[in-house]
């Protein structure tokens, strides 16, 4: 077994691959009316859904073969650019529902915000395996971190995007706390988000209503407004595909009942053809790649790899999450998609590369060390064959 | 090794920096999958234990019941004429949701086909509902201009709304229907639920935005048309009756005024006309749907001696040659306690006859006369006659009018009411108590729908003449029916003699009581009268209210009748053959040559052609005959109506009649039989048979002798045998 060492995790690519694949025919499904709504053709959003997919596999293929250790030297300059690039995006970007939060390049809408995202996982990975004894210190680990943490999530914000913001802090507060830091200074730092949430709330008062009617404050009135229309259609999807769903294609939450149907929400489309052994499914899925993750975070040959591995992890797992919390209205209502599944543009491309990534340090990790042991010290007890199916 | 939470014994020889990793990586792993763990339970609430209740909720929004309009039934005349029917006009609403985002485009287009500023429709787009009408009941090649196709969240539907294929003809009496196509007055209003018929509905299936398609697998309940109905009105007098209202009304400067007409007989109304008329295709004012004729009373004045004289007469209280003294015109009256009243005659008379009195009207002869019957039997006439109680005809809205019970009278009630004041009447009253004259004093029923039929033509009702009670013995209505004949004689409504038929009839002109107050110089005019006195064929009142060019119902409402009654005698070629067969002519023809070149026409009916027209080139006038045969049939113009000279008359030929009425027979005569012997002959005869009370037939409807088709309806009134030997007999 230990001659197999070099191998990529088969099981995190496995599972990656199926969602990519079962999510071009939910979002065919959840898709068709709105295609032909909006672009007279039923399969017109599956279609860029679909070569989004392909160009991602392609993309993902590459990172795999490329060794992780390559992109230390190019962390701090990639991050440092697309910094630029929100500040670039805030000040001219093309203007798409009220936020500069996409760019446009080559016909590719790019979200600046999910470049920035990874470049800060990746930078953060690097200052952690180098930096990791220092960090237990305020002054001289925790807040130079912070600083480049902040700077992104406050330009994110400012775009304006709380909601991919807050993730990303979220996310970096999550790798700083496995890189060392303490505990106190992680909670600290996120107090630091309530100031920013309450500004947020202010500036605009629909958000307000949001957070209220979430909160279990809202009037009636407010069940009208888009948000809470969605939600609530969201979870009438769940409700109706029950335990065995409506069966596949056949859902009408997509028939113009439920927006987004194909993005955000596509949660609740896979809840209504599905039903809950759909679901659990899918939540299977991710808590495979969590678990897988945080195995070849746990094992990675070299610091660098462990935390990158726990950023990719995280951000997959974390946004799948999300995304479900919100959709079945356990967090307030707020734009995030379901990694692989959702119709969403370049985020998919972005994914696949950060998983490509993660499937190379997995290839350069011995994920059963015990089995090492195993064949050294034949004295202890066979464990039970649980992953080894590879 | 899939358990998070397993002892990991073998990690013993890790730096304690490794483990802090480890065990940081844990907390995070813990983290996440507590958020696992909660998204998972609520999966569970959602989609196991509370999933009936989204489901219940997602079938509602995707299910559309959509109504399926039944059609409203039609309504026609007594003779199959259509008057009322739908015709579909098209409709536009909006999903506001959608439709917002083109509002200006919607706008203007739409701005663009009906002219209204677009604002108006802006603002129907920028609601919140989820449904507005932006317009309703455009015309179909109006609403082609529409570029619906350009435009989401617009739904296109069609409409049915009354069509009422003679504007203003019996407007009142059809009534209107509001924009929702329910009747809110008159026949529409009466009979909404019998026209409306049941609406189906079909369930779609419907998407977020509300559009719909038909599912198969949901039931279907197809909508029952409504019943059509057939009134008793003739759209020809009708037509007549509204046309001259209008003039005379123009004429007399009256403020408004009416028409009925009913068939004696039986109860039905023919005509019944308001003044201003109402276009119900386009209503200006909703006050105008009322129907005076059922829904107002008025003071009827003088026409209100019919219950005075029959009273008088059926208890031998006078004669007709009884001698009254008139006072010349003035009469002072003392009631006890010293109070001291005037009655007023418009025809100062001295010594006159009871017939006289009532030829002129005269209110003090029949002061002197209610003084003989006294309240009681005066009161009890009255209400014999139905007033004070409404008639039970199907319209909406109809009153009882007001008759005070005696005890309720003052000492001058009694002289008041014998000359029609402080009492209040419908139209409909006064013209229902003239027709029971005119019906050998049986009072009928008035009813207006003669038949109701479903939507495959299936008669579900037939109006029938109800019987209500004898009113006046046979021998005292003979009386009756002589006065009311000298009215038009020699008396106050002499001006609407017309020759050749005689009409009985009575003015009647009362002062407004207007606020508690008789006003000065407002008056209610009105005539009313039957023709032909031998065998009426109608009954008919006209009212106008407040005529200046002569206030009077002689002078106001008499004319409007005249016109009336000459327009029908000379259109309806039945009536004037059996007018012209009653009146017996068998001399050879009058020839009456007037200096001013018009001539009268003589009477050719049942004559051989040749001497038909012989007769008739005799008079300066030239003949067409219609049909072929030897015998003239009937004529018209008819005869005794002056023409000028040289002018054609139409006559119509026996063979032509025979062609027309193959299955034609003659009435058999049934007076004096027992119900069921009449019904055996009439059934031989292939007629039916509808029967107004119990005993021995003692009138038919037609008419013994009238040559009818087969399969026709006779009415037969019957009395019980003690009735009708004691007293008509």
């Amino acid at each position: 077994m230990a001659a197999e060492k070099n191998h990529i995790d088969r099981i995190t690519l496995f599972v990656v691959l199926i969602l990519m694949v079962t999510s071009t025919v939910v979002v065919y499904s959840a898709s068709s009316t709105w295609a032909l709504q909006k672009m007279q053709s039923a399969s017109g959003l599956v279609n860029k859904h679909i070569t989004k997919i392909l160009i991602g596999l392609v993309v993902m293929f590459f990172a795999i073969n490329i060794d992780y250790k390559k992109y230390k030297p190019l962390t701090k300059w990639v991050l440092i650019a697309s910094i630029m690039l929100l500040v670039f995006t805030s000040l001219t970007g093309g203007e798409i529902k009220g936020a500069a939060r996409w760019l446009s390049i080559g016909g590719f809408s790019l979200q600046p915000s999910e470049i920035a995202k990874f470049a800060l996982l990746f930078h953060l990975a690097y200052l952690l395996s180098n930096k990791r004894e220092k960090l237990a210190d305020f002054k001289t680990g925790f807040v130079p971190l912070l600083i480049w943490i902040g700077s992104v999530v406050v330009l994110v914000m400012l775009q304006p995007n709380f909601s991919t913001g807050a993730m990303i802090f979220m996310l970096g507060m999550m790798m700083i706390y496995i890189g060392g830091a303490r505990m106190k200074h992680v909670l600290l730092s996120l107090t630091a988000l309530l100031p920013a949430l309450l500004v947020y709330m202010i500036s605009a008062p629909y958000r307000m209503k949001r957070i209220l009617t979430f909160v279990g404050f809202g009037s009636d009135e407010t069940v009208t407004t888009t948000a809470n229309y969605q939600l609530m259609q969201g979870i009438i999807g769940f409700g109706n595909g029950g335990i065995f769903g409506v069966g596949m294609g056949m859902s009408k939450q997509r028939d113009l009942f439920l927006p987004e149907s194909y993005g955000d929400f596509i949660f609740s489309i896979v809840g209504e053809e599905y039903g809950i052994i759909g679901t659990m499914i899918f939540m299977g899925l991710f808590l495979t790649i969590l678990l897988r993750g945080l195995k070849i975070a746990k094992y990675a040959p070299d610091d660098f790899g462990k935390y990158l591995a726990i950023g990719i992890t995280s951000t997959v797992i974390l946004y799948a999450i999300a995304n479900a919390l919100v959709t079945l209205g356990l967090a307030p209502t707020t734009g995030v998609p379901m990694p692989f599944v959702s119709y969403g543009g370049t985020a998919i491309i972005f994914s696949s590369f950060a998983v490509g990534v993660l499937l190379n340090i997995s290839s350069q990790t011995d994920l059963h060390p015990r089995e090492r042991q195993f064949v050294e010290s034949p004295a202890l007890k066979p464990e039970p064959a649980v992953g080894k199916i590879y | 090794m899939w358990n998070p939470f397993a002892k990991k014994t073998e990690q013993t020889n890790d730096t304690p920096q490794q483990k802090d990793y480890k065990h940081r990586l844990l907390i995070v792993k813990i983290l996440f999958l507590m958020a696992f763990a909660a998204a998972a339970a609520r999966l569970v609430q959602i989609q196991v234990i509370e999933s009936g209740i989204y489901q219940e909720i997602a079938r509602k929004q995707y299910e559309a019941r959509v109504p399926l309009v039944a059609q409203r039934g039609n309504i026609y005349d007594r003779n199959g004429n259509i008057l009322v029917t739908n015709s579909d006009f098209v409709s536009f609403a909006a999903d506001p949701a959608i439709a917002g985002d083109d509002a200006r485009f919607i706008a203007h287009e739409f701005s663009k086909v009906t002219g209204k500023p677009e604002r108006e429709y802006i603002a129907k787009l920028q609601t919140k509902k989820r449904f507005v009408w932006l317009e309703r009941h455009l015309r179909p090649d109006v609403a082609e201009l529409i570029p619906l196709k350009k435009m989401g969240g617009i739904v296109k539907m069609n409409e049915a709304v009354r069509l009422y294929h003679h504007d203003e003809v019996a407007g009142q009496v059809l009534g209107a229907t509001n924009i929702d196509n329910t009747g809110v007055s008159g026949i529409e209003q009466q009979f909404n639920d019998v026209l409306r018929g049941l609406d189906g509905y079909v369930i779609m299936q419907k998407d977020g935005l509300g559009r719909q398609r038909p599912s198969v697998d949901y039931p279907r309940e197809e909508a029952v048309n409504g019943h059509s109905i057939e009134l008793t009105i003739d759209l020809q007098y009708q037509s007549i009756a509204d046309e001259e209202l209008k003039k005379g009304v123009a004429r007399s400067q009256a403020e408004a005024g009416l028409v009925v007409m009913l068939r004696p007989q039986t109860g039905e109304v023919l005509a019944m006309s308001n003044y201003p008329h109402v276009n119900l295709n386009k209503i200006e004012h909703a006050d105008l749907l009322k129907n005076r004729v059922v829904s107002d009373m008025y003071e009827p004045g003088s026409v209100f001696k019919i219950v005075t004289a029959s009273a008088a007469l059926q208890h031998d209280l006078v004669t007709l040659e009884k001698k009254f003294y008139a006072e010349n015109g003035k009469y002072k009256i003392e009631y006890p306690g010293k109070r001291i009243r005037f009655i007023n005659d418009t025809h100062p008379m001295r010594d006159v006859t009871f017939l006289e009195g009532m030829a002129y009207s005269s209110n003090i002869v029949m002061a002197k006369v209610s003084d003989l019957i006294g309240p009681e039997k005066l009161y009890k006439q009255a209400r014999d006659f139905g007033f004070g109680m409404p008639t039970g005809i199907e319209l909406p809205a109809e009153i009882s009018g007001q008759l005070k019970k005696t005890s309720e009278w003052s000492l001058a009630s009694l002289n008041s009411i014998a000359y029609g004041y402080e009492v209040g009447v419908t139209p409909l009253q006064i013209v229902s108590a003239y027709a029971a004259v005119a019906n050998d004093g049986i009072l009928m029923k008035p009813y207006i729908v003669q038949r109701e039929r479903d939507e495959n033509g299936q008669e579900v009702f037939a109006g029938e003449p109800v019987m209500i009670r004898r009113v006046i013995p046979k021998n005292v209505n003979e009386q009756m029916k002589k006065m009311f004949e000298s009215v038009v004689e020699y008396g106050t409504g002499s001006m609407v003699k017309i020759l050749g038929v005689r009409i009985a009839g009575k003015t009647g002109t009362a002062r407004k009581y207007i606020d508690g107050k008789y006003e000065v110089g407002s008056y209610n005019a009105s005539f009313v009268g039957f023709f032909p006195v031998e065998k009426p064929e109608i009954v008919c009142l006209v009212i106008l209210e407040k005529p200046k060019a002569g206030y009077t119902g002689a002078l106001a409402s008499a004319p409007i009748f005249k016109a009336i009654t000459d327009r029908i005698i000379n259109n309806s070629g039945l009536l004037a053959k059996t007018m012209i067969a009653e009146q017996n002519v068998t001399t050879t023809a009058v020839l009456k040559t007037v200096n001013d070149g018009t001539v009268s026409i003589p009477d050719v009916a049942e004559k051989d052609a040749e001497d038909a027209v012989g007769i008739l080139k005799q008079s300066g006038l030239a003949a067409k005959m219609i049909g072929t045969g030897d015998e003239v049939v009937r004529q018209y113009p008819p005869a005794g109506k002056k023409v000028e000279r040289g002018s054609i008359v139409q006559l119509m030929m026996n063979e032509n009649e025979h062609a027309v009425a193959a299955s034609a027979t003659k009435i058999p005569d049934v007076r004096g039989m027992s119900v069921r012997r009449a019904v055996n002959k009439l059934a031989a005869e292939q007629l039916g048979v509808s029967i107004v009370g119990t005993g021995v037939v003692v009138n038919q409807f037609p008419s013994p002798g009238t040559t009818i088709k087969q399969g026709t309806k006779v009415t037969v009134m019957c009395e019980p045998k003690a009735i009708t030997t004691a007293q008509l007999y």
